[in-house]
């Protein structure tokens, strides 16, 4: 707990809705003392190495402009990446990634925070532990909001002064920061609103998840098609501010506006309801459990199904559109110099698209097993584990319905890519689904990762949830920075061939999925033989 | 039942269980009484399998507490103090699978009886529920079967008096069906009224073990005598303490080998109303806490 030294309220003060605030704001940086300046670091690391290697990727002007306007003649980089506005300007060129993909990351990052110190402490039953004190009802929700400015403008100063340090413009430093500031601030707004909607904290995810998929998807869509779509989007501002370029400065004043408009909503939806609940009731269950729901197995799938089903829909809708987008592709892998420029920037087109996925599907196993390092310190194990349900079914059930679930979604996305693929008449469309799955083995290393660390202390659940991010990062730094292989080697994406660019390969795959199995083993010969809770 | 020997149980430097012993006979209601932090949930999470002993023997139901825990809990049904459900999961959904977990039949239990009994409702979620009726999902799926041995831990935290009464005629009709009952408890009352023998820990070990009754011997009476005549000299006399005497009120705590020495004086001086309380389980408790401490007086 923090020291509550000074008096919070004054005597006999007020009866203001937001009373108290300032106390917890103090509470809620004391909790994110850890996760909070790691994550903004690793985001400015990324940036900062992206706008100190990338000048140096291209001999001169000529090669960058060339390299620019491969981007632009690509739909699928354009839809994952934003367009370059100025194809001559080198630092647009050097936060191509960043203006809109990593921008995501933040965008994950400042909705996690929010969800953190709203729906999951009302959850717990911790707000109205609070609300019985002389804090006023809206102050929880105040003290996040400001907490949220505070670290916006961290990160949008840190990462201006370090593009400008790294040899950028400074000008378009102080741009590019306010965007990734910006975008904190309406992702924020977002997680506040999606607080109010359930409640569950995991439907609060869920939400605030699917509004920024589809305010990428908007972007992506608009980028790629009809530009203004691309205006409707949070993330398509972060393109048309123009950071690097002809700045439009007023751009960067909407985000506040629309985050303010958002906490407002988010304000009113409180209001409208009662605490620890939703805006719509809850259903009432059924009063008999199915026949079925008897194994540990069969509770992990009824206890995730819908978040399967989820991000299924999720996957196949992703799938279908960067399917539909990424004809012209054959054209552009039939041209040797395009070849060239795209393997520069990252591997061929669909390979990707499908290393991004790989990653974000990932994360699905690790909702999974972080969840199951809740049940555990929750003491839902321990009930379960005191009934004829061994050890080793408790394990296993997780363990399958995350890495199964995971090469499921990957299946989900490679159809959806064929279906595109077909729907938009691209020529040559071959082994799709394969080439999804073959990054199957790499996602279950790192799934076995995430096992292994609550297998070996159920409290380790922030190291569950920085594998895949910890991988992501080493691949992006290897690549800008030239890391030595060895290094980069670490990651079990960085294993995967690109199919469909290159061909399937059957030693990777088979190793890696020894790898998988060989974590798994440790973790379960750790796992038989400790403490439960 | 239950036979546990020397059980030693650390984490890191801090010893929570030191040479413990344990032993619960079929068929009894064995109370389990310590105050916070004794390592009361420490045992019984060995008795489940759930945590390893670092020494010792933890036998249960005739097989060995670690290595043939699932088979084991088959025969058993247990109640955490803190029940924790599912959020999505409605309580009758939650109550057929624990059913279901241990091998039995939801629909051939008394699940339904139950559920009215406590007065559940069994279609809200587990996040809408308040900390009492999370525990009557889990006293319904335990009481719902016929397990063998029950074991309780602070099995009554949250339930209002009424479903005390009920959860007291659940633990009433498995132990006249000859079941065996481990009852954790901080209500003394509770275990005073339902329990054989008990056993009182602290800091790990035991302090206090046997029968209710054996262990009242040990302690002191309270009596309480309105007097005709004038109050005799009883200061000073072996086993006799706290004495009071407010006019023809006499007041004093007794040892048993005093009592007959009192009683003999009263009757002489001329008792007109007389009562003698026996010691409650809080006074066993403090008891034996005040032992530990060395502050007797």
């Amino acid at each position: 707990m923090i020291p509550m030294t000074s008096p919070p309220f004054a005597a006999g003060a007020d009866r203001s809705t937001t009373r108290g605030w300032p106390v917890l704001l103090r509470l809620a940086l004391r909790q994110d003392r850890v996760v909070a300046p790691v994550s903004i670091a690793v985001l400015v690391l990324m940036s900062v190495a992206s706008a100190a290697a990338t000048p140096g990727l291209y001999a001169d002007e000529a090669a960058r402009v060339h390299a620019a306007s491969a981007i632009n003649a690509s739909p699928a980089i354009v839809a994952l990446y934003g367009p370059v506005l100025d194809v001559t300007s080198v630092g647009e060129l050097s936060m191509s990634k960043m203006t809109v993909l990593y921008a995501v990351f933040v965008a994950v990052l400042f909705i996690v925070l929010v969800r953190r110190h709203t729906r999951v402490e009302e959850e717990s039953g911790r707000t109205e532990l609070v609300g019985g004190t002389a804090v006023g009802r809206d102050a929880p929700l105040l003290a996040t909001a400001a907490e949220v400015v505070l670290l916006a403008g961290v990160l949008g100063l840190l990462t201006a002064v370090g593009n400008a340090l790294a040899g950028l413009e400074v000008v378009g430093s102080l741009a590019f920061g306010g965007v990734w500031a910006g975008t904190a601030l309406v992702a924020a707004g977002i997680g506040a609103v999606a607080a109010q909607v359930s409640a569950s904290a995991r439907t609060c995810a869920a939400v605030a998840a699917g509004t920024v998929g589809l305010v990428f998807v908007l972007r992506a869509v608009g980028d790629t098609g009809p530009a203004w779509l691309s205006w409707t989007s949070p993330l398509g501002w972060n393109t048309q501010v123009r950071a690097y370029g002809d700045q439009r400065w007023w751009l960067l004043g909407c985000y506040p506006v629309l985050a303010v408009a958002l906490l407002a909503l988010a304000v009113a939806l409180r209001a409208r309801r009662d605490l620890g609940a939703g805006l719509v009731p809850a259903r009432p269950g059924p009063a008999t459990g199915s026949p079925r729901l008897a194994d540990a197995l069969a509770l992990a799938l009824r206890v995730h199904g819908t978040t399967l089903v989820l991000w299924t829909l999720g996957s196949a809708a992703l799938g279908v559109l960067f399917g539909m987008i990424a004809p012209g592709i054959g054209d552009l892998l039939d041209s040797e110099v395009a070849q060239s420029v795209i393997d520069e920037l990252g591997g061929a087109l669909v390979a990707a698209i499908l290393s991004i996925d790989a990653v974000a599907l990932t994360y699905f196993a690790v909702t999974v097993v972080s969840h199951a390092g809740r049940d555990e310190q929750d003491g839902r194990a321990e009930v379960v584990l005191a009934t004829a349900t061994s050890r080793g079914r408790w394990f296993t059930a997780s363990t399958v319905v995350a890495l199964a679930g995971t090469a499921w979604l990957l299946v989900v996305t490679g159809i959806g890519l064929w279906v595109g693929y077909v729907a938009a008449d691209g020529p040559g469309v071959g082994n799709l689904v394969v080439a999804a799955l073959a990054w199957a083995p790499a996602t279950w290393a790192v799934g076995a990762l995430a096992v292994l660390s609550l297998a070996v202390r159920p409290r380790w659940t922030v190291l569950v949830w920085a594998w895949p991010g910890a991988f992501l990062v080493l691949a992006l730094l290897g690549e800008l920075l030239g890391l030595p292989s060895w290094l980069t080697g670490l990651s079990p994406y960085a294993h995967v061939p690109s199919v469909p660019a290159e061909s399937w390969d059957w030693g990777s795959a088979a190793g890696l999925t020894a790898v998988a199995g060989a974590v798994l083993a440790l973790a379960w010969s750790r796992f038989r033989v400790r403490d439960i809770g | 039942m239950i036979e546990v020997r020397n059980l030693v149980k650390t984490f890191g430097i801090f010893r929570a269980l030191d040479g413990l012993d344990l032993t619960v006979q079929q068929g009894e209601v064995h109370g389990f009484l310590g105050p916070n932090g004794a390592g009361k949930s420490t045992t019984i999470r060995v008795l489940l399998g759930l945590l390893r002993a670092d020494s010792g023997r933890v036998r249960l139901l005739g097989g060995d507490a670690w290595t043939d825990a699932s088979a084991l809990h088959r025969r058993l049904a247990y109640v955490p103090g803190d029940v924790s459900l599912w959020p999505n999961l409605s309580g009758g959904e939650t109550v057929d699978l624990l059913i279901r977990m241990r091998g039995a039949d939801p629909r051939a239990s008394r699940r339904d009886e139950l559920i009215e009994r406590f007065a559940l409702d069994p279609t809200k979620r587990g996040r809408a529920y308040s900390k009492g009726n999370r525990q009557k999902v889990a006293l319904v799926a335990a009481f719902a079967t016929d397990p063998e041995l029950l074991i309780l831990d602070e099995p009554t935290s949250g339930l209002d008096p009424l479903m005390e009464q009920v959860f007291n005629d659940c633990v009433g009709e498995h132990t006249a069906r000859g079941a065996t009952v481990l009852l954790s408890s901080h209500i003394l009352s509770e275990v005073d009224r339902l329990a054989d023998r008990v056993t009182i820990i602290r800091e790990g070990r035991v302090v206090e073990t046997g029968r209710i009754s054996e262990l009242r011997h040990l302690s002191r009476s309270r009596i309480v005598a309105s007097l005709a005549g004038p109050a005799p000299g009883l200061a000073g006399t072996p086993g006799v303490h706290d004495l009071v005497v407010d006019g023809p009120q006499l007041s004093c705590t007794v040892d048993p080998e005093g009592l007959p020495v009192v009683l003999a004086a009263l009757t002489a001086a001329g008792v007109t109303a007389l009562t003698s309380t026996p010691p409650t389980l809080e006074e066993l408790f403090l008891d034996a806490y005040r032992d530990r401490a060395g502050v007797r007086r």
